[in-house]
């Protein structure tokens, strides 16, 4: 009994001495894990596992396999063949399109720890090993290399019957840093062609294969290859097209340096500067544009002095035809005012002075008109190219202008025409013409004066001007006019502004004996400052200067009537329907003159406010400009 | 080793007979079977390795498949030893038992989760189409080669209404296997018949 009792605790004790020892504490083993198993070649396969933790106890591991539709469990034949933690199963124990259920159990003093079971169809876990004898040569290509890779399949994979069908990969690199593996897929041929090498680079080159329905084999061991330099051969052919060339280069640069001028001629022809006329690149570099568009005023725009008198003639010529026509408004209750041609034996009536009025109110118109003309050229283009008439307007200007209202009453030029001009044939002789035409011009001038109404200062200072000029020309024309009755005509319009107007009457007469002329005379005025017209009859010698009846001229027809009841005188050189005036009433006026025979019935009347000045063709010439700017 | 060899040298003379008729060449039919069924293979290794990722699918348990009665090789003696007729005749068997599962698999995709269905009723398609042509490629090929290659074995599929999920599952697996046969003995056929081109094999 005692033994018994010590045995007991002897037994009780044991386990306590044990662990005291080491300290350490024992378990079951840990689960084997991962348990994989590759074939491969379809014909043994082999498992491996990875245990887990021993426990602190020596484990074993086993591996029980059981068949599908069977239940006979077997274990692992093979623990050694395949090294450490794993299970080979050689062809006997393979069967293929069955399924395995494998577990492995870890044992140790403690107990034992079942793996999770793992089913397996062989033909599944197919992974065959590297291909083998990989070889690689250089080849050439018409002189270029390329590399033939060639190997054989694994040596247990059975690929001659069928029963493995293999697919290879291979990859190729080059021999440096920082160079990545180019993959190409061979399919089932053992043998690739590489291309497009570096000259003088090693390359290295692997290979690995796959079943068709199973797993990438690893990758076989590396085979090195040096690629020959190629390019030597070519060299020579690239240094010969090299001196070639630059040979040729040479003689081009050399050839085009000898006509390097015929060349740059050809190839970059002189660009022409811009030539306009008058223009001057240095006044415009400097800025001031005034003179430049001043400078690009040729000199010949308008006419100049050269042409001048032409202009004149074309202007101031009024021709008598034989017929003597007189276009007279038919319709004239006016009679007073409007003469006929026929009336030239009015002039002899008591009209002197109305006529002189007339006939000035006319010449001056007509001069005005051309005046007028030239003047707007001239401040369109802003030169005067007549030097004399620019002094002589000067003149007149200054004159004019001390008393000059401020434009509120007109802000247009007067357009009295203080002065006549004389109509200068383009074949009258030659000295007389530019005296004459210079005369002309000055009347011209002077009708270009703006007067402020009623300005007997100003009047005077036309008076003067008028005299002079008037003076002037009557000795150069051969129908001398007295000249009293002018200072008296100017004065008796001088609130009219008329005056101006009625200065220039005297100069009618400048009539050159060569042709006759005929001048629209300013009749009178009538008390609503209506300027009356009558023709003036040409060829006549009178002591009045008075009016005289034109003779079937047109120097101021008038071009048309607007609503206004302005006159639109034009000169024209055919007829003179002027002639309405004749027998025109006074109410009439002048303007109708130059009617043409389609209005008979028509008497324009011309508005004529009392302070505007008048711009009533005289002789015919009527600037039309300046009738417009009669409508204030 | 001798039988192989007079079976070999059989097949030889039926393909150079065949071949006389000038005709599509054997070689090319049995080539473009092989690819046909590899194709079929890959469909279905496909399917099962996406049903399994997206649910635990006991994929590789395998059951008794209805096909299980037909005797085949089960190692690479025993398949290598099979003449061409009856590898024949054992793929197009294997085949024609499949038609009828294929139908009934692809009617019973409903059963499973929806985010398997689409893949499995497009993949059952296509295996479907493989399978036809297979088939057709099949017969002209076994015409060709005598009577012997011409027997099929019947297995029939008894379930033809909507089965369930642990059977479709089931299905999957022993199709997946079956393609893999076919497979494999028309690869067997393609490497005999390739005598003359060695580098098909």
């Amino acid at each position: 009994m005692m033994t018994k009792v010590r045995e007991v605790l002897l037994l009780l004790l044991l386990p306590a001495f044990v662990p005291h020892t080491d300290g350490t504490r024992y378990s079951l083993p840990g689960k084997p894990t991962e348990i994989k198993c590759r074939s491969p070649e379809k014909e043994t396969f082999t498992c491996w596992w990875k245990p887990g933790s021993d426990g602190g106890l020596p484990t074993t591991y086993a591996l029980y396999y059981r068949k599908e539709g069977s239940n006979v469990v077997h274990e692992c034949p093979d623990y050694h063949t395949a090294g450490k933690n794993s299970c080979f199963f050689n062809k006997n124990d393979t069967v293929i399109w069955v399924s395995y259920n494998i577990t492995v159990v870890a044992t140790n003093a403690l107990g034992k720890t079942y793996s999770d079971p793992v089913d397996i169809d062989v033909v599944y876990i197919v992974k065959p090993h590297p291909p083998e004898k990989l070889e690689v040569t250089v080849m050439k290509d018409q002189g270029w290399p390329f590399l033939r890779v060639s190997w054989e399949p694994p040596r247990k994979a059975d690929t001659r019957s069928g029963w493995i069908t293999l697919i290879y990969e291979l990859r190729v690199k080059l021999e440096e840093e920082e160079s990545e593996w180019e993959n190409h897929i061979a399919g089932q041929q053992k043998m690739f062609n590489i291309f497009s090498l570096r000259s003088g680079g090693t390359y290295l080159i692997q290979v690995r294969c796959k079943p068709d329905h199973g797993f990438w084999s690893e990758w076989s061991s590396t085979s090195y290859v040096k690629v020959p330099e190629y390019l030597h051969r070519e060299k020579s052919v690239w240094i010969l097209i090299l001196v070639f060339s630059a040979f040729i280069l040479l003689i081009l640069i050399w050839l085009i340096h000898m006509n390097s001028h015929s060349l740059k001629h050809c190839m970059l022809p002189p660009v022409p500067g811009p030539k306009i006329k008058g223009f001057d690149k240095q006044l415009l570099k400097s800025g001031k544009s005034d003179e430049v568009f001043s400078a690009l005023v040729v000199s010949d725009f308008p006419p100049t002095t050269s042409n001048y008198e032409d202009l004149l003639v074309e202007y101031l010529e009024v021709y008598v035809p034989e017929q003597q026509e007189l276009m007279v408004d038919e319709g004239k209750d006016h009679d007073g005012c409007l003469k006929s041609i026929g009336s030239a034996s009015d002039s002899d009536s008591g009209r002197g002075s109305c006529d002189s009025d007339n006939l000035l109110m006319d010449k001056s118109g007509a001069a005005k008109e051309e005046q007028q003309q030239q003047n707007q050229e001239g401040d369109q283009i802003g030169t005067e190219t007549q030097g004399p008439k620019e002094a002589w307007e000067k003149e007149t200007m200054l004159c004019a202008n001390e008393d000059v209202v401020s434009p509120s009453t007109s802000s247009k030029k007067v357009k009295t025409w203080p002065s006549v001009f004389s109509p200068v044939t383009p074949y009258s002789p030659s000295p007389l013409d530019p005296h004459n035409s210079l005369e002309m011009h000055k009347q011209n001038f002077l009708s270009d004066t703006q007067f402020p109404p009623g300005s007997p200062s100003s009047d005077h200072c036309i008076k003067k001007a008028l005299q002079s000029s008037y003076w002037e020309v009557c000795f150069n024309n051969n129908q001398p006019y007295p000249q009293t009755d002018v200072h008296q005509q100017l004065q008796a319009h001088s609130d009219r502004n008329i005056s101006a107007i009625n200065d220039g009457n005297a100069p009618r007469n400048l009539l050159l004996p060569t042709r006759m002329t005929e001048y629209v005379e300013v009749q009178r005025v009538n008390e609503e400052n209506k300027v009356l017209l009558h023709p003036i009859p040409s060829g006549h010698t009178r002591e009045e200067a008075c009016s005289w009846v034109g003779h079937g001229d047109n120097y101021s027809k008038v071009k048309g009537v607007n609503s206004d009841n302005v006159l639109l005188l034009q000169r024209e050189v055919v007829e003179e329907e002027s002639m309405e005036m004749a027998g025109a009433a006074e109410s009439c006026y002048t303007s109708s003159i130059a009617i043409n025979t389609p209005k008979p019935t028509t008497c324009s009347h011309i508005a004529l406010p009392v302070q505007e000045e008048r711009v009533l063709a005289v002789s015919g010439y009527v600037d039309t400009a300046t009738m417009f700017s009669l409508d204030t | 080793m001798a039988q192989r060899r007079i079976r070999g040298g059989k097949l030889v003379m039926v393909l150079c007979v065949v071949a006389m008729c000038r005709a599509v060449p054997i070689n090319d039919l049995i080539y473009r079977a092989s690819q046909q069924s590899d194709k079929l293979h890959a469909l279905s290794t496909m399917l099962t390795q996406e049903l399994q990722g997206s649910e635990v699918f006991p994929i590789d348990r395998v059951h008794a498949c209805h096909t299980s009665s037909l005797q085949t090789p089960t190692d690479k003696e025993q398949a290598l030893q099979v003449s061409e007729s009856d590898l024949l005749s054992l793929a197009r068997s294997l085949l024609q038992a499949w038609s009828d599962p294929l139908v009934v698999l692809s009617s019973s995709t409903n059963v499973l989760p929806y985010s398997a269905q689409s893949t499995l009723s497009k993949t059952i398609q296509k295996m479907q189409e493989h399978s036809k042509d297979l088939k057709d490629g099949l017969d002209i090929l076994s015409s060709k080669m005598g009577p012997a290659a011409q027997a099929i074995t019947s297995l029939p599929f008894i379930e033809t209404n909507e089965i369930g999920q642990d059977k479709i599952t089931k299905l999957l697996s022993c199709f997946r296997r079956d393609s893999h046969k076919i497979d494999s003995f028309l690869k067997v056929l393609r490497c005999r018949a390739a005598n003359m081109q060695p580098q098909m094999c």
